[in-house]
C-alpha cells in the first residue's frame, strides 16, 4: 500500500475512533442525565413524604396556624433555613414556646407540607 | 525504588522527547537523494524504531512504579489486579493508556518500511511519526503537575502541552542534527554538506521559535506550580527549577554561539569551504544534546516531586526584602527612592551599552558599578529578619476558635510579661534587658505569621524571651499567632466608626456557629452571596436595639443583609431570654457564642458592638455602643454604598501570613 494512504486511513481510523468514543460518552452522559432528573423529578412531585427535622421555635403565629423554624436540613427538599411551616392542628402551636428547641415531624407532598408532630428536645 | 522510578521516568520522557525530534529533524532537513544523507535518514529511523521499543517498556515499568507508591507497597508493582486498578479507575491510567496506545502505533508504523519513493508518500510517512509521537508527547502533561491544577485546569494542561512540545522539538532535534553534521563533515560526507548546512539553518530558526515558546510556557507554568519566591528556593520542586535553569542557561548561550557565529560561516558548498565550521558546530551541538538530556533528566525529578505551591517553604537566608519596612520611617524610604534611581540609572546604561559599537565594555563596566551602587544602597533598607519558617503557612484557618484558644494560651503563657493586654507592660517585663514587645503596635503585621511562629517557637535569646516549642504543640502556636494577628488587627481597627465603609483591609475572622440543634454554619459560608451584620450583644441593655433590628430585619433582608446575633457570656438560652415578642427571625448563636465573643471583643470592647462585613468577608465597620435604639439611616446606607461598590476587592485569605 502506499504510505500516504495508509496515513490517512490511520489518522481517518483515529479522528473516527475519537468522535465515536466521544458520541458514546455524551450520548450515556445525556441519557443518565434525563433519568435523574426524571427520578428527581418522581422523588418530589406526587409522593406524600414525611420527614424527621430537628430546629428552634422563632415565632408563632396562632391566627393562620403557622410556625416559624429556623431548622437543619430537610433531605431532597429544602437546605437549612427560617421558615414558616403549616401546623397540622392547634394542639401543634400551643404546645411549644418560642425559643424552644423541638424535633419536628413534616409530612405532606412538597410543597404543600405541614407539620404534624412536634416535640421538645432538651 | 524512588531511584529506579525516576529513571524509567526518565527513559519515558527522554525517549518522547527524541522521538519527537527525530521526526521534526528529517521533515526539516527534507527528502534527498545524497547517498550519504539517505544513510542519515535510515540510521535515524532505525534508532528511532528501537527507542519506541525502549519508551514503550519504559511505559510500562512507569506504571508498575507508579502502581506501587499509589498501593503503598512494591509487591503491588506484578500483581495485575492492582495495575488494573489503577489503569481503570485513575485519570493517570487513563491517560497512560492512550499515551502507550500512540507510542504502540508508532512503533508500528515505524517498524514497517513503507516505500517513500514519492514526495507524498515520504512526506506522509515522516508527518505521521511526528504527529504520533507529538500525540504521546502531550499527554504526559494530562498525567502530571497540570492535571492537578484547580480551577482552570484546561489551561494548565494547554501550556503543558505547549512546553513538551516545544521541548520534543527543540531538545528532541538536537541528537538527530548533531548526527547529520557528524555525517556530513568526513571526508566522504561531502555529497551530504549542502543538505546539512540547510538542515541546520532551518533547525536553527525552528529552535529560536521553540525557546521563546519554552520561555513563555515555562513562566506561566512557574507561576502555577511555585507561584511565589520563598516556593523557588524554600522547596525541592523550587530549587530543581533554579537547577533546570541553571543549566538551561549554558543550552542557550552554546544555542547563540551556535547561530551568531558557526551557522554564517557554513556557507559555500566546495569540498572544504566551511567544514572547519561545521566540524565545531557539531561540538556544540553535541554539548547542547547532552545537556539537554541532563536538564529532561532533573524534570524527570521534578515531575515526581510535589509542586511548590504545595510545599511548606524552608526560607534559606537570614534576610527578606520588603517594602514594609518603609512605612513608618522617611530616612530609609529616602535611601530606598535613591538608591532604586540609581539603579535604574545603572540598568539603562547597561542596556545602552549593548546598543553601542565602541566603548561599549568601558560603559558598561560603568554601568554595572553604578547598578551595584544603586542596589547596595536601597536594598538594606528593604531588608528585614527572616526565619526558616518566615513563609511556612499556618495549619490552622484563622478562626474565632482557634483565636478563642490562642487568647487563653496567651494568658497562661504571654501575658506575664507581654502584659494582659499585649501592651508589653507585664510584671515580669521590667527587669528584662530589653522590654518586651507591645504586641499591639503596627509593626506586628509587618512580620509573617511564619515569623512569628519562629519567635514563638524557639525565643528570642537576646531578650531572653523563652522558647515554647517544648511547652506548646505546633497547632497551640498557630493559635497563638492567630491570636496575636487579631489582637493587632483589633487595635489597628480602632479607626473604623459606624456608617462609614472603609476600604476593605481588614479580615473578619471566620467562625462556626449553630442555632439550637440545628447544624453548624461557618460566616464563611455567606462568603458572596450576603452582607453580614454580627451583633455582640447584652441584655437588658441590649434590648431596645435588638428589638429595632427585629423590626426591620424585613429591610435588611431586602438589601442582602443577614444578621447574625450573639448573646455575650455564652448563654445557651438566649432563645428564651429573647422572649416571644418582638418576633426575631435572624439567627442568633447558642453554640460557639463564646469563641465569637472572645475574638470580636479585640475589635470593639464596648457592651454592644455591631460589625459589618462585606460579601468578601471583610470587616468594614463597627459601631460601638450601649445597645439604645439609634437612627437605623447610617446602618442602612453603609449597607448601601457597599451594595453598590463596583469592583469588589479578592476574598481574604483562609489563613494569616
Amino acid at each position: 500500500m502506499r504510505a500516504w494512504k495508509a496515513v490517512v486511513l490511520i489518522n481517518l481510523a483515529l479522528v473516527l475512533g475519537a468522535g465515536w468514543g466521544y458520541l458514546f460518552w455524551g450520548i450515556r452522559a445525556a441519557r443518565l442525565e434525563r433519568e435523574l432528573a426524571v427520578a428527581r423529578a418522581s422523588a418530589l412531585s406526587g409522593v406524600e413524604r414525611e420527614w424527621r427535622v430537628d430546629g428552634v421555635v422563632r415565632a408563632i403565629l396562632p391566627e393562620i396556624g403557622v410556625l416559624v423554624l429556623t431548622h437543619g436540613e430537610i433531605g431532597g427538599y429544602m437546605p437549612p433555613m427560617t421558615m414558616g411551616f403549616r401546623a397540622a392542628s392547634p394542639k401543634i402551636t400551643e404546645s411549644v414556646q418560642p425559643g424552644d428547641a423541638v424535633r419536628f415531624t413534616l409530612r405532606g407532598v412538597p410543597p404543600n407540607v405541614a407539620v404534624t408532630a412536634i416535640e421538645k428536645i432538651p | 525504588m524512588y531511584a529506579l522510578g525516576l529513571a524509567v521516568r526518565f527513559i519515558h520522557l527522554a525517549g518522547m522527547t527524541l522521538l519527537v525530534g527525530a521526526a521534526v529533524a528529517i521533515l526539516l532537513a527534507g527528502r534527498t537523494d545524497r547517498p550519504t544523507a539517505l544513510r542519515w535518514e535510515s540510521r535515524v529511523l532505525a534508532l528511532a524504531r528501537a527507542l519506541a521499543i525502549l519508551t514503550l517498556v519504559a511505559g510500562l515499568a512507569v506504571l508498575a512504579v507508579q502502581t506501587a507508591n499509589l498501593e503503598g507497597r512494591a509487591s503491588a508493582a506484578l500483581d495485575p489486579a492492582a495495575l488494573a486498578r489503577v489503569l481503570l479507575e485513575t485519570q493517570g491510567g487513563h491517560v497512560w493508556l492512550v499515551r502507550q496506545s500512540f507510542l504502540l502505533l508508532l512503533a508500528a508504523f515505524l517498524a514497517v518500511r513503507w516505500d517513500v519513493e514519492h514526495g507524498i508518500d515520504w512526506r506522509a510517512a515522516r508527518g505521521e511519526a511526528a504527529l504520533l509521537g507529538a500525540a504521546a508527547l502531550v499527554l504526559v502533561g494530562a498525567s502530571g503537575h497540570a492535571a492537578a491544577v484547580e480551577p482552570e485546569t484546561t489551561r494548565a494542561l494547554g501550556v503543558d502541552g505547549l512546553h513538551l512540545l516545544a521541548a520534543g522539538v527543540w531538545a528532541g532535534g538536537l541528537p538527530p542534527l548533531l548526527l547529520l553534521l557528524r555525517a556530513a563533515v568526513r571526508e566522504e560526507g561531502a555529497d551530504a554538506r549542502p543538505y546539512a548546512v540547510l538542515a541546520a539553518r532551518r533547525f536553527s530558526r525552528l529552535a529560536l521559535a521553540c525557546v521563546l515558546v519554552l520561555v513563555l510556557s515555562g513562566t506561566l507554568n512557574a507561576a502555577t506550580h511555585v507561584a511565589t519566591v520563598a516556593g523557588l528556593v524554600g522547596t525541592t520542586y523550587g530549587r530543581l527549577l533554579m537547577v533546570k535553569l541553571a543549566l538551561l542557561l549554558p543550552i542557550l548561550a552554546l544555542a547563540w554561539v551556535n547561530r551568531r557565529r558557526h551557522l554564517p560561516r557554513l556557507g559555500g558548498d566546495g569540498a572544504t569551504v566551511g567544514r572547519p565550521a561545521m566540524r565545531r558546530l557539531a561540538g556544540f551541538v553535541g554539548w547542547e544534546a547532552a545537556l539537554a538530556l541532563l536538564l529532561l533528566a532533573v524534570v524527570a525529578v521534578m515531575s515526581a516531586s510535589p509542586p511548590a505551591r504545595h510545599e511548606a517553604p524552608d526560607w534559606p537566608f537570614a534576610f527578606r526584602l520588603t517594602t514594609a519596612t518603609l512605612q513608618d520611617a522617611p530616612a530609609l524610604r529616602t535611601r530606598a527612592l535613591v538608591g532604586s534611581q540609581v539603579a535604574i540609572l545603572g540598568l539603562v546604561g547597561l542596556l545602552a551599552s549593548a546598543c553601542l559599537g565602541a566603548w561599549r565594555l568601558a560603559l558598561a563596566g560603568g554601568a554595572l558599578v553604578v547598578l551595584a551602587a544603586g542596589a547596595g544602597l536601597a536594598l538594606p533598607a528593604l531588608a528585614v529578619d527572616a526565619y526558616p519558617t518566615t513563609y511556612l503557612r499556618p495549619s490552622v484557618a484563622y478562626q474565632a476558635a482557634s483565636i478563642a484558644t490562642g487568647g487563653a494560651l496567651y494568658q497562661t503563657n504571654c501575658a506575664l510579661c507581654h502584659g494582659p493586654t499585649g501592651a508589653g507592660d507585664g510584671p515580669a517585663g521590667r527587669g528584662l534587658p530589653r522590654p518586651p514587645a507591645d504586641l499591639r503596635a503596627p509593626h506586628t503585621a509587618q512580620h509573617t505569621a511564619g515569623d512569628l511562629f519562629w519567635w514563638i517557637s524557639r525565643g528570642i535569646p537576646r531578650a531572653q524571651m523563652p522558647a515554647f516549642d517544648r511547652r506548646l504543640t505546633a497547632e497551640e502556636r498557630w493559635d497563638l499567632v492567630n491570636y496575636l494577628r487579631a489582637l493587632s488587627s483589633g487595635h489597628a481597627a480602632r479607626g473604623l466608626v459606624a456608617g462609614v465603609p472603609e476600604r476593605p483591609w481588614l479580615a473578619a475572622p471566620d467562625f462556626s456557629f449553630a442555632v439550637g440543634p440545628t447544624p453548624a454554619r461557618a460566616l464563611a459560608e455567606y462568603r458572596g452571596r450576603r452582607i453580614v451584620l454580627v451583633v455582640l450583644y447584652a441584655l437588658p441593655g441590649s434590648r431596645p436595639r435588638i428589638d429595632q433590628l427585629a423590626q426591620n430585619y424585613d429591610v435588611l433582608a431586602t438589601l442582602g443583609v443577614e444578621v447574625i446575633a450573639v448573646p455575650v457570656g455564652a448563654a445557651t438560652d438566649a432563645l428564651k431570654a429573647l422572649g416571644a415578642e418582638p418576633r426575631i427571625l435572624f439567627p442568633v448563636v447558642t453554640d460557639g457564642a463564646a469563641d465569637i465573643e472572645a475574638t470580636y471583643r479585640l475589635f470593639a470592647e464596648a457592651p454592644h458592638a455591631e460589625f459589618l462585613i462585606d460579601r468578601q468577608g471583610y470587616l468594614r465597620t463597627i459601631s460601638k455602643s450601649r445597645g439604645d435604639a439609634v437612627a437605623l439611616s447610617p446602618l442602612l446606607a453603609a449597607i448601601q454604598q457597599l451594595n453598590e461598590e463596583k469592583a469588589p476587592p479578592p476574598a481574604p485569605e483562609e489563613h494569616v501570613h
